[in-house]
């Protein structure tokens, strides 16, 4: 009787482990949760954490989106939405992350962004004993995986999986055939796009604007104002936070009136929360982005 | 007829900042035209520090310094190098140049701002080498001189500026014998000759004896002894001076200084 | 006939910066092209006039301190611009000149610090004192920049770097007009001191023995040159190597007299910057390097040449 008990047991394990290699997630014996992160570490915990902190806002949003925001101990003081995330104690800006208030949390589990200076963070952290997880978020497609692991070190991957889906099935979409073109504009002097295998440039592409830059391989790049105007977007797409925003400073400079987008005055404003990194709220992005695009002059 | 005066350093006291002691105390000296002065003492006696004080590069705590009777600290450093042209110890050089583009530097202080190189001033260069015997040397690289041709070749720069007095600052120091008495013998033709006052600084006591009409010894900033070689350069005054027994014996109505040897057990 | 050669060489890098560029003008509209006159004409002639800035002011630098390997950045002007150029950023300074005066004020303060040390105990500027003051103060902005940026956002400052690293991205007639109307006054400073730089090689007493009042000399060479660098980085970022070579390249080939020698040198660097300019913009269209990168890479080799050739000889 005994023996047969085991048996069934173990084949179900196995079984439960064959499946749960198609998704990146191991299940060891025993019964805890063990992911990889993207920095190639096995991070493994005995049961779902319970005190988490989020040193970015994408990470705060998704953990929201997946019912696991009462779990929530720490975040950035730019983490904002949903408005609930504003309950949670601030742990600083987060750039770079301060070991000592993220300690304070006494959090049982860390989330951040792959960055340099976050990866000597977590090295601090997880020598005094805090587990840490780094996720890439600079791509749509590295949104799913991410949502994914973290639904698994919450506890709550079903809803994680049902998010994963639909930012995959986003991220596979074809582009749009674009009616409209821009170029995406974070700094004037020197000039940088924003150029392919960016959030952004996909975002453009997905709503159906060409970005002119697409041709540049490097997510930014320095160019020149004659290159802007020699390639003349219909709109120059600058981040912004501001409520009420006005064309940038450079925008009445001679040389600048050189861009037809920038002598007409079309710029596109986008709020830097929801378009400056991928997030559960994309498709929102993307729609916005549209609308923006077809609202102006 | 007393011949022009040139330099008058009267009574003059003189102390770097932060020195425990005045460099030079109640110094004085005149040099006229025509005369060949001759400064002596041991190292750290003042020489140089009278020099500086009496071309007004350093500012004296006591007395005057005076330049064709008027006060060294009055006169703009171009007017005074068209009346001193000074052959300093040591000089520096950054760029190789030519023998003629560096005495041609002699010829500064009678450029004006803007105006070109005249062909009076190729003159005054051409005439600087001639007085030095260095016509042949003009076309050289200065790295490529000996010690020798490079002391005559500063000399003819000094000479460029067409000066009045000439001022030399250990300038046989590691030239050999015939340079050395070639140089000496080069300053007295141009005192004699054109008339040229010059002031020397050496360690060379016997040539000093010999070729100076004038002598002045510093020890420990103050003066000495200041006259004729015949007077100055007495046994006595030599030994209390530098320190070391010598004797006096006179060569061609000059007094010559030969050092003796000192044993352990003597003195 | 060098002036002929370098008369042509001008024009001949004007024209080409005029001529070529990422966005492909036709030859006939040329004249009437707004990408011409507000973009490549006045960055050809803002390369120009900073690469003739900076030539000029290491010949007078390296005059000043008696050494050939000094650079007009030695003196602390670059951390001192740097400081200012992230203080703008990092508190957000206002309006669009506020990065480059800041950038000014920056390099013109570390310059005064570094006057104020080498007159400190009685000392006359003395090269070894510049110097080394010229390091330390560099050092010392440069650990107030490295500060600030680690209490600032990131990104921004990110980019404040690349302006420091060199452009002339933000060329406008305004940019020219201010050099225009700020250069002449050290430039003619630094020309009528070319007779007693020549003699102030042969060392400071010698030099004042030939008639150069050092003292007055060694303060207007310095104060001209740093205000000439201060304005190219103003205007321009911090453009290592022009300084440094262009007044060997003009001494190798033309002459070391320093009435040669300033002009000269203001021709070479401006020919220079405006090509290496012209590089960086075509290069590797429609990027754009930071010229700064593009004179060290040329700047490197040439120097090594040119280092080699002076040992030989």
């Amino acid at each position: 009787m005994r023996r047969w008990a085991q048996r069934t047991h173990l084949a179900a394990l196995l079984a439960l482990a064959v499946a749960a290699c198609a998704r990146g997630e191991h299940v060891p014996v025993g019964g805890g949760i063990a992911v990889t992160d993207d920095v190639g570490r096995r991070v493994t915990l005995a049961a779902p954490a319970r005190r988490i902190v989020s040193l970015l806002p994408s990470f705060t949003e998704i953990l929201f989106a997946i019912g696991a925001g009462d779990r929530l101990v720490g975040r950035t003081t730019w983490c904002d939405y949903p408005p609930e995330a504003l309950a949670v104690p601030s742990v600083g800006d987060g750039m770079p992350p301060s070991v000592e208030a993220v300690a304070a949390r006494r959090p049982d589990l860390v989330v951040l962004y792959r960055s340099g200076p976050n990866v000597t963070a977590a090295e601090q952290l997880e020598r005094l004993g805090i587990r840490t997880v780094l996720f890439d978020l600079n791509l749509l497609e590295q949104l799913g995986p991410a949502a994914r692991r973290l639904g698994a070190l919450t506890g709550h991957s079903r809803a994680a999986d049902s998010l994963a889906r639909v930012v995959d099935s986003l991220a596979s979409l074809p582009p749009v055939p674009s009616t409209q073109s821009l170029a995406f504009l974070v700094w004037d002097n020197p000039p940088i796009v924003i150029g392919a295998g960016s959030y952004l440039d996909r975002l453009a592409a997905l709503a159906g604007a060409r970005n002119v830059f697409h041709d540049v391989g490097s997510p930014s790049a320095q160019v020149s104002i004659e290159t802007i105007a020699a390639r003349d977007p219909d709109f120059v797409a600058v981040l912004s936070d501001s409520a009420s925003p006005e064309p940038p400073r450079y925008a009445s400079r001679p040389e600048w009136r050189v861009v037809r987008a920038v002598r007409e005055r079309r710029f596109v404003f986008l709020p830097g929360q929801l378009f400056g990194r991928p997030g559960p709220r994309a498709a929102e992005a993307i729609r916005d982005l549209r609308r923006r695009l077809e609202a102006a002059p | 007829m007393d011949r022009e005066l040139i330099v008058t350093v009267s009574d003059l006291t003189c102390r770097y900042a932060s020195a425990p002691r005045d460099a030079l105390q109640a110094v004085s000296l005149q040099v006229r035209a025509g005369e060949f002065h001759a400064l002596l003492g041991p190292n750290g006696s003042g020489k140089t520090t009278l020099l500086r004080a009496a071309l007004g590069l350093v500012r004296p705590v006591q007395g005057r310094a005076e330049i064709l009777g008027r006060p060294a600290s009055d006169w703009s450093r171009r007017d005074l190098a068209r009346v001193v042209g000074v052959v300093p110890q040591r000089e520096e050089n950054l760029f190789p140049q030519r023998v003629h583009e560096t005495v041609l530097l002699g010829r500064y202080p009678h450029l004006s701002l803007f105006g070109g190189v005249r062909a009076a001033d190729r003159a005054a260069v051409e005439r600087a080498l001639v007085a030095c015997d260095a016509v042949d040397l003009a076309d050289r690289w200065l790295w490529t001189l000996s010690g020798g041709e490079y002391q005559r070749v500063r000399l003819a720069r000094a000479l460029a500026q067409e000066p009045q007095l000439l001022v030399l600052d250990e300038p046989t120091a590691s030239l050999d014998l015939r340079h050395e008495m070639e140089l000496f013998e080069l300053v007295r033709a141009l005192v004699d000759g054109p008339g040229l006052a010059a002031l020397m600084i050496t360690h060379h006591v016997n040539l000093a004896a010999r070729f100076a009409d004038r002598a002045l010894i510093l020890a420990e900033g103050r003066a000495v002894a200041r006259g004729a070689p015949a007077d100055v350069l007495t046994r006595e005054t030599v030994e209390r001076v530098f320190s070391w027994p010598v004797t006096i014996e006179p060569f061609e109505g000059r007094p010559q200084m030969i050092p003796l040897r000192q044993r352990k057990d003597a003195l | 006939m060098r002036y002929v050669l370098l008369a042509a060489a001008v024009v001949a890098t004007l024209a080409a910066a005029l001529l070529l560029g990422p966005a492909n003008v036709p030859f006939g509209d040329l004249l009437a092209s707004p990408i011409v006159w507000q973009l490549r004409l006045p960055r050809a002639l803002l390369a120009f006039l900073v690469g003739g800035a900076l030539g000029v002011s290491g010949v007078g630098l390296q005059a000043l301190v008696r050494n050939p390997l000094a650079d007009p950045f030695l003196l602390g002007l670059s951390g001192g611009a740097g400081l200012g150029a992230v203080v703008a950023i990092a508190f957000h300074l206002p309006g669009p000149w506020a990065l480059p005066l800041a950038a000014f004020v920056g390099a013109v303060g570390a310059m005064a610090l570094v006057y104020r040390l080498g007159l400190m105990g009685g000392a006359e500027l003395d090269p070894r004192i510049l110097l080394l003051g010229g390091v330390a103060v560099g050092a010392f902005a440069a650990a107030i920049t490295t500060a600030l940026v680690s209490l600032a956002e990131a990104a921004e400052l990110r980019n404040a770097f690349l302006w420091l690293w060199g452009g002339f991205s933000g060329a406008s007639w305004t940019t020219v007009l201010v050099m225009l109307v700020y250069a002449p006054l050290p430039l003619v400073v630094l020309v009528a001191a070319a007779r007693p730089l020549d003699l102030l090689a042969l060392g400071e007493e010698p030099a004042q023995y030939l008639g150069a009042d050092v003292r007055r000399l060694k303060r207007l060479v310095y104060l001209s040159a740093s205000l000439l660098t201060a304005a190219a980085v103003a205007v321009a970022g911090v453009i290592g190597f022009v300084g440094l070579i262009v007044p060997h390249v003009c001494r190798l080939l033309w002459g070391r007299l320093h009435h040669t020698l300033f002009p000269t040198a203001f021709l070479t660097g401006g020919v220079l910057l405006a090509a290496a300019d012209t590089l960086a913009r075509t290069v590797v269209a429609p990027r754009e390097l930071p010229v700064g990168i593009v004179t060290a890479l040329v700047g490197v080799p040439l120097f090594a040449f040119l280092l080699r050739r002076w040992t030989v000889s």
